[in-house]
């Protein structure tokens, strides 16, 4: 077995080739992913085509800047799949707050959540972050948004300027067929990114064809 | 002089309009407890509210409301360990964790309705009906073997299915239909474990036929207190299938007739607007009784004016709560007559 920490991005370890995070729960498995020992820790294997970020990170992404210590706003956090590698890459002294619309998926987050200790769910609509601000406690690192929703891209301005620090990061993986069915993924792209633009600098986006298809994953820095 | 009462994890706040605090009074910290009063300050003041507002009201502050405060807000953290609520960060992180775990759990079950119910039975009905055909197929060809007349005779399954129960081999059949075919029936011959088996088999799929109709009684009852109107208008069957696509009332009682009228025909619908193929009339809605009888040229329009009698029904349902279905479907014959006479 070889394990070797990945070159760019902290946190993030290869176990033989592939993607994995050091688990905060050894022993437990979130969406039946592989569990690999080695020494005292755990590593948990990140499924890319299950969970975007991977996805992105195994397509080349050259900016995640998830790290240690972290508080996050997690946009469309369902039921954990994606969070629990972002609560292993946080850590302890890290929090992610986690928003979903839908009750049914996050009846299984919350077991997660209470094994794992931070993630915060909230029951709540991302379209109207006034809803939940008594409960995300300052400004957060970073903010990633994956719901499928046509509004994505001002969903994610309004909780940016409510939720995230001044030059803290925004994750997007914005879905073009959530947006325009009709209309050409590109195009899209296109047209969301200008959007971003006048919020954020862009520092890369990578498509994440064949893995999921039609979407666009996306890193930004909020600039001011 | 202006003041608010701001609700947080950590305790309530008495704050001047500048952002100085004025009175703060400590929650227990107990995960529980503190969901529960964060909820209860959704809708009413809890006791550490009004007892914040008293001592403002001593400071001579006149214009007291209840809201949020970006101040407090971000500044939280800091207070949290200031106040002595908590010793670290990382303590507090897991409080919030486990108050938030709390609340979630109250909202999630204050969330689900009775209509949730209604979308399971629905479900279970149509997941029924394609077993109960499988199984009744290949009791069909089974039982077949020993009496392949029987197969044609008998068309519908469940009397198929109840003479095998009740008779078992095809010499013990009586049936005014049936009994001329037993003797020179081109069928092999079955021992009394082979007839006992088979027989077994046709009781259970008798069983969830019973089983069925018990659900859609069931789902029937349910719909005539949760969405009076809408299976007054729909039938029990159609209205509930709308609220499943739908995916509850509530979302139902939001949506534009003409997503009503299209709901179940979303493939075709995406299929016209990428510009291939005509654009659909109608969806699960064809099944209701109005277009069924209606000639072929009128349907799309009836579907359109039965659509949006059931989106007016389901509003009612979901907020007024009154029951006006009888008017509704009145003038919805009304409007087909005026259709057709066209």
């Amino acid at each position: 077995m070889k394990i070797n920490p990945h070159k760019k991005f902290e946190g993030i370890f290869l176990v033989n080739g592939k993607l994995a995070t050091v688990s905060l729960r050894p022993g437990t498995t979130v969406y039946g992913e592989r569990l690999v020992k080695s020494g005292k820790k755990e590593y948990r294997i990140w499924d890319f085509y299950r969970s975007k970020p991977a996805t992105a990170i195994k397509k080349g992404l050259k900016e995640f800047p998830l790290k240690k210590g972290m508080s996050v706003l997690y946009l469309g956090i369902a039921s954990g799949t994606t969070a629990s590698h972002f609560s292993d890459i946080v850590g302890k002294d890290g929090l992610i707050y986690g928003v979903e619309i839908a009750e049914r998926v996050l009846r299984e987050l919350i077991i997660h959540a209470e094994r794992r200790g931070n993630i915060v769910p909230i029951l709540a609509d991302a379209r109207k972050p006034e809803s939940y601000e008594n409960i995300v406690f300052g400004k957060v690192d970073l903010i990633y948004e994956d719901v499928a929703s046509k509004d994505q891209i001002p969903i994610l301005i309004r909780n940016a300027e409510k939720f995230l620090k001044s030059r803290g990061y925004a994750l997007i993986a914005i879905k073009s067929q959530s947006i325009d069915v009709t209309k050409k993924p590109r195009e899209i792209y296109k047209k969301c990114l200008t959007e971003l633009e006048k919020h954020f600098d862009i520092l890369d986006k990578v498509e994440l064809d064949p893995f999921e298809k039609m979407h666009l994953f996306v890193v930004m820095k909020r600039r001011n | 002089m202006k003041a608010s009462i701001v609700t947080t994890v950590i305790g309530c706040f008495g704050v001047s309009e500048d952002n100085n605090i004025i009175a703060y009074i400590k929650f227990q910290k107990d995960p529980q407890i503190i969901a529960e009063k964060i909820q209860a300050s959704e809708t009413e003041k809890i006791p550490e509210e009004r007892e914040i507002e008293d001592k403002l009201k001593k400071k001579g502050f006149t214009e007291i409301k209840k809201t949020s405060n970006e101040f407090i807000r971000t500044n939280l953290r800091a207070l949290a360990i200031e106040k002595k609520f908590v010793k670290s960060q990382a303590e507090l992180n897991k409080l919030i964790s486990k108050v938030n775990i709390e609340l979630t759990k109250i909202k999630i079950k204050k969330a689900v309705g009775r209509d949730a119910l209604i979308m399971q039975v629905s479900g279970a009905i149509e997941e029924l009906d394609k077993s109960i055909n499988i199984l009744v197929e290949r009791l069909r060809e089974w039982y077949g073997l020993h009496f392949p007349e029987m197969d044609r005779i008998i068309e519908k399954h469940e009397k198929f299915a109840e003479i095998i129960e009740k008779f078992g081999s095809r010499e013990a059949i009586e049936h005014p239909e049936l009994s001329q075919f037993r003797e020179k029936s081109m069928g092999i011959d079955l021992n009394k474990a082979d007839v006992k088996i088979v027989q077994n088999f046709a009781k259970d799929v008798l069983e969830l036929y019973k089983l069925r109709e018990e659900l859609s009684k069931y789902s029937e009852d349910l719909l005539k207190k949760v969405a009076p109107n809408l299976e007054e208008l729909a039938g029990p069957m159609l209205a509930a299938k709308l609220i499943s696509l739908a995916g509850g009332l509530e979302k139902l009682a939001r949506m534009p007739s003409s997503t009503i009228q299209l709901l179940g025909a979303e493939k075709a619908l995406f299929r016209h607007l990428h510009g291939r193929g005509k654009s659909p009339k109608h969806g699960v809605i064809i099944v209701h009784q109005y277009i069924q009888k209606s000639p072929l040229e009128h349907r799309g329009k009836i579907a359109r004016l039965i659509s949006s009698k059931l989106s007016i029904a389901a509003k009612i349902d979901f907020y007024s709560k009154t029951n006006r279905a009888k008017e509704m479907k009145k003038e919805l014959e009304k409007k087909i007559r005026e259709i057709k006479s066209k």
